[in-house]
């Protein structure tokens, strides 16, 4: 259980060097994809519970809520986490059609070499 | 007030947008003109009637709670209005209202305008969840949405510019927004709720030691948004190559909703972890740096994008200093930081429009071709600088009072400084455009056309009134004031029911 925890931390760190540290548009790009699943597995992580069953109230539980409400995981992080992804799909597609156009403009990929805004 | 007023003025922006591609194609098959322009405004005013419905109810004290699917608030998400909220949600939309009219001839020489106005009803639509919303995972997912369409709207015109500061943008941005997903984690795994004012109830005073870390990751995502100054870096880049009512926009509306979101979730959640002090340390740097760092500009929206930096400094003073004084000053300062921040941004868009170019070497001598837009201009730098009578002084001479109140005689003294320093640079601005030689290819500009001119003019007139008539602005506030300080309210009108 504390694995999922260290797991989700490395992800993040390994998302964040790659964000800041990385001479490639789509390395960085990559970079932001493992950061976003490290913060994910984090929130899953929140609410599984080992041995539980899936949230959804059927048939024979109604008779027995509160043992119910003992095994099944926590639904709420669940949710968060699916919006989050759809999110996220959104900011990578984004991030990849301006990538495709900056190389089509600057010829590189490498971000220290797109700067001629400064002058 | 309209009923479902508050979750109708989230949708309203949302569908319309959706429907956005489908008038384009309408009106191109019909043969209509400007039907796509006609329906950005329409819609946005109908949001402005939405907004300006709740004003009687929220100004009377009362809180308004509207509960998504009939859920109680700690389990269901709820959208909670009081006075803050509704003094943010008024100035965004009365700044898409005015930028809406503003482009209809600034972006008349674009293609796609299409993809332009849907991005502009999904940043309003973002914007107003952001505003209206009492939970912190929905403010989340709120301010991505507005955050892509920022992103999409700066690489708006596809140019080597725009792409550059679009991407530069992004991956700074996208940083700071999973932070503030990591943060709303932490917080969801420490305390278990998503609610706001369920949040304020369960630190009741005493914030563990651990959510140290949710406070800096979100004062860091918050601080991205705003531009605070260690996360300024993609402003002025993003700001110049934008499109001027997109900067516009951005520093009028979007600014004040990273702004309204730092107060709601790092100060009055985090308060009593003397997070004031902190804002107001950071305020100060703010002014400072994105004073001197105006000064040395060439190029006009740089200029306006450093000297936003510098205002929003002002503002996490105000706020930051925590006395009902204080907090009023920021808030009067924010408003009045929207009005002549978006004005003068309309004006380096018209001048663009009319010469082509906004680099300030290139430009002088505008006077006589641009009176009136000079004269706003004017009134604008006047205002920014703190020149009374203009409303700039009235918002900064509050701030001044309330830091020397505090016993903080450096802060207002540091703040005095740097108003004499914006005077200065706004003061060359003028110079180098409006007065001085005139380039000789220049003898032909034209005066900015007459439907630009109107918002322009709209704001400058707010200006001199709320410059003239302080007290409008500060009565204004001060339900907005109110409600930051009295965090209780909030919490018992939004828990009401349990």
């Amino acid at each position: 259980m504390d694995l999922n925890y260290i797991f989700a931390m490395l992800l993040v760190a390994l998302g964040i060097y790659c964000l800041l540290l990385k001479r490639n548009l789509i390395k960085i790009i990559i970079g932001l994809a493992v950061l976003t699943d490290g913060i994910h597995l984090f929130l899953i992580s929140i609410g599984y519970r080992l041995g539980g069953t899936a949230p959804i109230v059927s048939g024979e539980m109604f008779s027995d809520l509160p043992g119910f409400a003992a095994h099944a995981v926590d639904p709420v992080p669940q949710a968060l986490v699916l919006t989050s992804i759809v999110i996220n799909i959104c900011i990578l597609a984004l991030a990849l059609s301006l990538a495709i156009y900056a190389y089509r403009h600057y010829g590189t990929l490498d971000p220290s070499k797109i700067r001629r805004l400064k002058e | 007030m309209i009923p479902h007023a508050p979750i109708l003025a989230i949708l309203l922006p949302l569908f319309a947008a959706f429907l956005m591609p489908v008038v384009g194609i309408l009106a191109r098959r019909r043969g209509i003109k400007r039907a796509r322009e006609w329906f950005a405004i329409a819609a946005v005013l109908a949001e402005l009637v939405i907004v300006a419905s709740m004003l009687p109810a929220v100004v009377g004290g009362q809180v308004l709670v509207y509960q998504l699917g009939g859920w109680q608030p700690p389990w269901g998400i709820n959208l909670a209005i009081d006075g803050l909220n509704l003094l943010v949600a008024l100035i965004v939309v009365g700044i898409s209202a005015l930028v809406a009219i503003y482009s209809f001839v600034y972006m008349e020489r674009d293609t796609g305008l299409d993809q332009y106005y849907t991005l502009f009803l999904l940043i309003l639509a973002g914007m107003m969840g952001v505003t209206l919303t009492g939970d912190i995972f929905n403010l989340y997912v709120f301010f991505e949405i507005m955050c892509i369409s920022s992103y999409a709207l700066v690489a708006f015109r596809r140019n080597w510019q725009s792409i550059e500061a679009s991407i530069k943008y992004m991956i700074v941005s996208s940083l700071g927004t999973s932070f503030i997903l990591l943060s709303v984690a932490l917080l969801f795994g420490q305390v278990g709720s998503l609610n706001i004012g369920d949040l304020m109830q369960k630190f009741g005073g005493v914030v563990p030691s651990t959510l140290i870390v949710p406070l800096g990751l979100f004062m860091t995502g918050f601080g991205i948004k705003i531009a605070m100054v260690p996360l300024h870096m993609w402003q002025p880049d993003a700001y110049q190559a934008a499109p001027s009512a997109v900067a516009a926009l951005f520093s009028g509306a979007t600014t004040t909703v990273g702004i309204y979101a730092m107060v709601r979730v790092v100060y009055m959640l985090f308060g009593i972890l003397g997070v004031g002090m902190i804002l107001a340390g950071l305020g100060l740097v703010s002014m400072v740096l994105g004073a001197f760092m105006a000064l040395v500009q060439r190029d006009l929206k740089r200029l306006l994008a450093y000297s936003g930096i510098c205002q929003l400094g002002y503002i996490l003073l105000g706020i930051g200093l925590g006395t009902t004084l204080g907090i009023q000053g920021g808030l009067f300062h924010l408003f009045n930081n929207a009005i002549y921040k978006t004005m003068l941004f309309m004006i380096a868009g018209t001048i663009i429009y009319q010469v082509g170019t906004s680099n300030m070497d290139k430009l002088g001598g505008l006077w006589n071709n641009m009176p009136v837009t000079a004269m706003a201009f004017m009134i604008g730098a006047l205002a920014i600088s703190g020149v009374p009578p203009m409303n700039g002084f009235a918002s900064k001479w509050t701030i001044y009072v309330a830091g020397i109140e505090e016993g903080q005689y450096v802060f207002t003294i540091i703040a005095l400084v740097v108003s004499a320093l914006t005077l200065a640079y706004f003061l060359k601005a003028f110079n180098s455009i409006f007065l001085g030689q005139r380039p000789k290819h220049l003898k032909n500009v034209k005066e900015t056309p007459i439907s630009m001119l109107i918002p322009i003019l709209l704001l400058a007139a707010l200006c001199l009134v709320f410059g003239v008539l302080p007290h409008l602005g500060i009565e204004l506030v001060r339900p907005a004031q109110e409600a930051v300080m009295n965090s209780g309210g909030y919490i018992s009108a939004v828990l009401g029911g349990v």
